[in-house]
């Protein structure tokens, strides 16, 4: 998937699995922490380690750089009202998105750890996007998750944020 | 199942790196940390692979993103184990790298005491480069703990938590500059010193150091922000006061062995030199407060030196150091005034002293020569001023001042200030006037004249200088003798333009007067050849008439009776009669004192066989047209004949008798009654055209007074008619406030005294233009 030209520079990541993935840097560099270190340590020809990913999930997380690659640099700490306020995800990262729960968990648990804002944005809006507009019980559904709250501590949540509901 | 994945890791990132640690054990993690920290801290020329930079990160991650008492998450996201708000991990690894950077810096500390002067700089600017860069390559490593615990204790308001670099240089201001600055900042004044001896230093040193000092300037409020602080406090200060200290110390031994002008050739190189100082390895921040000290120290201090050493400066006419020193002083504040002061009183004596040395020649001084002896001190000073004091405007006021103060009251002006603008006029007559050393080129004309206007402009009786201008003015145009059209326009737009219209508005008149005179004359000539018969225009005597206004011309009508020789008086009546017809109910009165003509004499020639023509007033043309009908004229048939009063007679007689043109009898006696008259039949001259029309030193001296009798009586004029207008617009008026005024409106033409105008107010009460009102006050009566 990555088309290589020669002027290209490329780089290569390894996988928690051992699989070797050899990409532009330009689209690596989607990665904060891949590109401090490559700005650290310098250019040297070694495969990055990536300990914290797998095969299938670095897969897609490329693919989410590559679609990516030319955003303007995340700056570092972009903060900025509307993207963090909006739930809109652009028609392409729905797309991208359109995956099992575990990978999109395990999505999200990558883009933390390999520090890329954007993606770790378009996948939490997407689970925040599940949760809208659903009752505790559909959400305990939908995210497999065992009521352990007893009766009467629900009712005193339910009491506290009565002002939320409708 | 990320825990897994984990595991799995840790085995991979083995390499020369101890095996990961177990995620949620903070002793193990920060031991694993440790070394690479270690490593980052102390060996990093060696460089760092990859697996060993990733391995750090993730233990940090792995770290940060453990779940400590695990609730029992089944599949997916597991369950929130902390109800009430997510706890973010971190804090055990932030404090242990403090801990550890405390440590690293007590070594570094310990270590500097080994060195001094240079050698402290070096090993400071060594670990600190070392420093920094470990720390921000810790704060990449790091960057985990950064996004998430860091942000949100700083999110909550924690003081002293700051993101991992800004933390380097915390434990670097506490731990290690507190116990150094001071030592370092001896030798950076030490170095600098010796460059101020004349030594070679490395610059870079200082600039390092600068630098540093300016990184640690960490805003308490915003970590991502920086300030000056540190820098100012532990630099710029002592900085600062080093200077000043050396400064003063040098200065004081420089001045008890050099010169004062080699004093200020030291104080602007030293200056020169700390500009310098600044772009090479300061910041650019203390550009303003080194030089203030500078200054104070090399010309504030020394300041009544200098001023002391400005006489004598000017005395010797020393003008680049005078320059020098007008540079040197301009840079403290008030330093300039005082030289004011003593400039201005410089050029004043300067200038009397210039007057003085021509004044010795009375009465008979040349107008050129006073003119002269003032513009040289103009001249010469403003000269200094444009050179050595960069034209500034207040040096020019003092020049100013002094100008007007040695052209208006000098030792030729003790009797009045008059004599001033009255030599002047007589110099710009001379200028315009034709003469046979004739200036031709135009510029140069273009020259003199605006010299005068320098002069002029000082003049406080410019009203003066109106009088006898316009009179000489009068004469030249009169009498023909302008040099050129073009000087006189010039002179006067460049008169119009320093005192306005009003001021050149007659002389303006005069001038039109003369173009109309020129078209009237074109149109009496066609006139007279349509309507004369041929033997009257064979007898018509040639002549040219100018008519003035009244008004505008500073002229007098004659002082005597005259009858005008039968000659003329057909040709002129002519012309009175045409004049008549063209303008009706003008009145023509003949200034026959200013008329002349030219006559041949036929009776004698000149050694070319010519007969001479002599050019004559109109007085001696009466005179002389006698001896037409008798070869012997008496003192009273004369009298008779002409009308001419004893003084005028007197006069045209006299220059006769001086020219040898009449003999009179009894031979060398005066013109009075009793005397006769002769032709004299030799005449010899080696001139065809003799000029007998020759005003007598008597008459000018007659004029002059005239002209100053008249200016009084101008002026208690323009006094009153500037009182009427001011009471004309105000009403009412305190009698104070209303000299004031007058004064003030006045001044322009010339420096008017209180009790003329008090004199003024009386005469304008009598004619009830002006009424005494309650108190002090007066009113306009319209």
């Amino acid at each position: 998937m990555a088309a290589s030209t020669p002027a290209t520079q490329m780089i290569t990541l390894t996988t928690n699995d051992g699989v070797d993935m050899t990409i532009e840097r330009q689209v690596a560099e989607r990665s904060i922490l891949i590109k401090n270190l490559l700005e650290d340590v310098g250019e040297t020809g070694e495969a990055i380690p990536i300990p914290n990913v797998s095969e299938p999930v670095m897969r897609k997380v490329i693919e989410w750089c590559e679609q990516h690659k030319k955003d303007p640099p995340a700056s570092n700490d972009d903060d900025s009202d509307s993207r963090k306020k909006s739930t809109d995800i652009d028609e392409w990262d729905q797309k991208f998105m359109q995956v099992d729960q575990e990978m999109l968990f395990e999505i999200i648990l990558a883009a933390n750890y390999l520090d890329i804002k954007a993606l770790l944005d378009v996948g939490c809006k997407t689970v925040a996007n599940m949760i809208k507009g659903k009752s505790p019980e559909e959400i305990r559904k939908t995210f497999n998750i065992q009521n352990d709250f007893t009766p009467e501590e629900e009712d005193q949540i339910r009491r506290e944020n009565e002002w939320a509901e409708e | 199942m990320a825990g897994n994945a984990q595991q799995y890791t840790a085995s991979r990132t083995a390499g020369n790196m101890p095996p990961m640690p177990a995620k949620d054990d903070a002793e193990a993690t920060w031991n694993f940390l440790q070394l690479g920290v270690q490593k980052i801290m102390t060996d990093l020329k060696e460089g760092m692979d990859m697996k060993t930079y990733m391995g750090l990160y993730t233990a940090i991650h792995n770290f940060c993103t453990a779940q400590k008492a695990v609730g029992g998450g089944a599949g997916g996201f597991g369950a929130a184990n902390n109800r009430g708000g997510a706890h973010l991990l971190g804090e055990e690894l932030y404090n242990k790298l403090i801990d550890y950077l405390k440590n690293h810096l007590a070594g570094v500390r310990d270590q500097s005491k080994q060195h001094v002067d240079e050698a402290l700089l070096t090993f400071y600017i060594k670990e600190w480069k070392r420093y920094t860069t470990a720390g921000m390559y810790n704060n990449h490593l790091f960057r985990y703990l950064n996004r998430h615990w860091v942000k949100r204790e700083m999110d909550e308001g924690k003081k002293n938590i700051y993101d991992i670099y800004t933390l380097h240089l915390v434990r670097w201001k506490e731990d290690m500059f507190g116990a150094t600055h001071k030592s370092v900042m001896d030798s950076v004044l030490r170095l600098v010193e010796k460059q101020r001896n004349g030594e070679t230093i490395e610059h870079s040193q200082v600039k390092s150091i600068v630098d540093s000092f300016v990184s640690l300037g960490l805003d308490e409020g915003d970590s991502t922000r920086s300030t000056l602080d540190v820098y100012r406090q532990y630099f710029e200060i002592p900085f600062l006061a080093a200077t000043k200290k050396y400064y003063q110390e040098e200065s004081r031994s420089f001045n008890a062995e050099n010169s004062v002008v080699e004093y200020m050739k030291k104080a602007e190189a030293r200056l020169d030199e700390e500009k310098e100082r600044v772009s090479l390895y300061l910041l650019a921040e203390i550009t303003n407060p080194l030089m203030k000290t500078c200054e104070e120290a090399l010309i504030k201090d020394h300041s009544n030196m200098l001023r002391d050493e400005f006489q004598v400066l000017l005395d010797n006419e020393r003008q680049e150091d005078l320059g020098r020193m007008y540079k040197l002083l301009a840079r403290i504040p008030d330093g300039l005034d005082p030289l004011r002061t003593r400039f201005e009183a410089h050029v004043r004596k300067a200038g009397l002293a210039a007057v003085e040395k021509v004044a010795a020649e009375g009465d008979n001084l040349e107008p050129k020569v006073y003119v002269e002896a003032l513009l040289d001190v103009h001249t010469q000073y403003q000269d200094l001023v444009n050179k050595a004091f960069n034209g500034e405007s207040e040096f020019v006021r003092s020049l100013d001042n002094a100008c007007r103060e040695f052209v208006n009251r000098n030792k030729v002006c003790k009797s009045g200030s008059t004599r001033s603008p009255e030599l002047l006029a007589k110099y710009t007559d001379t200028l315009l006037k034709k003469s046979s050393t004739k200036m031709t080129e135009e510029d140069n004309m273009e020259k003199q004249l605006s010299q005068i206007m320098t002069i002029f402009k000082y003049i406080e009786d410019k009203d003066v200088f109106q009088k006898f201008y316009s009179r000489n003015l009068a004469k030249r145009l009169v009498q023909t003798t302008s040099a050129s059209d073009d000087a006189e326009t010039s002179m006067i737009s460049k008169l119009k333009e320093a005192c306005g219209f009003e001021y050149t508005n007659k002389l303006q008149r005069m001038f039109q007067d003369m173009q109309i005179s020129k078209d009237l004359n074109t149109a009496f000539k066609d006139w007279q050849s349509e309507n004369l018969d041929a033997a009257d225009q064979k007898n018509a005597v040639d002549a040219t008439y100018n008519i003035l206004g009244t008004g505008f011309w500073p002229l007098n009508p004659p002082t005597t009776a005259f009858a005008p020789p039968h000659t003329i008086v057909k040709t002129y009546e002519r012309f009175a009669a045409f004049y008549a017809n063209k303008h009706s109910g003008r009145k023509l009165t003949w200034l026959w004192q200013l008329c002349k003509g030219e006559i041949r004499a036929n009776y004698i020639k000149s050694q070319g066989k010519m007969p001479y023509t002599f050019q004559v007033s109109t007085f001696q043309m009466a005179i002389l047209l006698l001896f037409n009908d008798a070869e012997t004229v008496t003192y009273e048939e004369m009298e008779e004949a002409t009308k001419l009063n004893k003084e005028n007679l007197d006069a045209s007689l006299g220059v006769f008798l001086k020219a040898k043109v009449l003999n009179v009898s009894p031979a060398g006696a005066k013109p009075e009654k009793g005397t006769s008259y002769t032709l004299n039949y030799d005449f010899k001259n080696k001139k065809v055209k003799v000029n007998l029309n020759i005003a007598v030193k008597s008459e000018q001296k007659q004029e002059v007074e005239d002209t100053h009798k008249t200016i009084e009586e101008d002026r208690k004029l323009l006094m009153q008619s500037a009182i009427v207008r001011i009471m004309k617009s105000r009403k009412k008026m305190k009698h104070q406030q209303l000299v004031g005024e007058t004064i003030a409106q006045i001044k322009s033409r010339f420096s008017p005294k209180v009790p003329d105008i008090k004199k003024c107010i009386d005469i304008l009460l009598e004619k009830e233009y002006l009424e005494r009102l309650e108190g002090d006050e007066l009113g306009y009566l319209a």
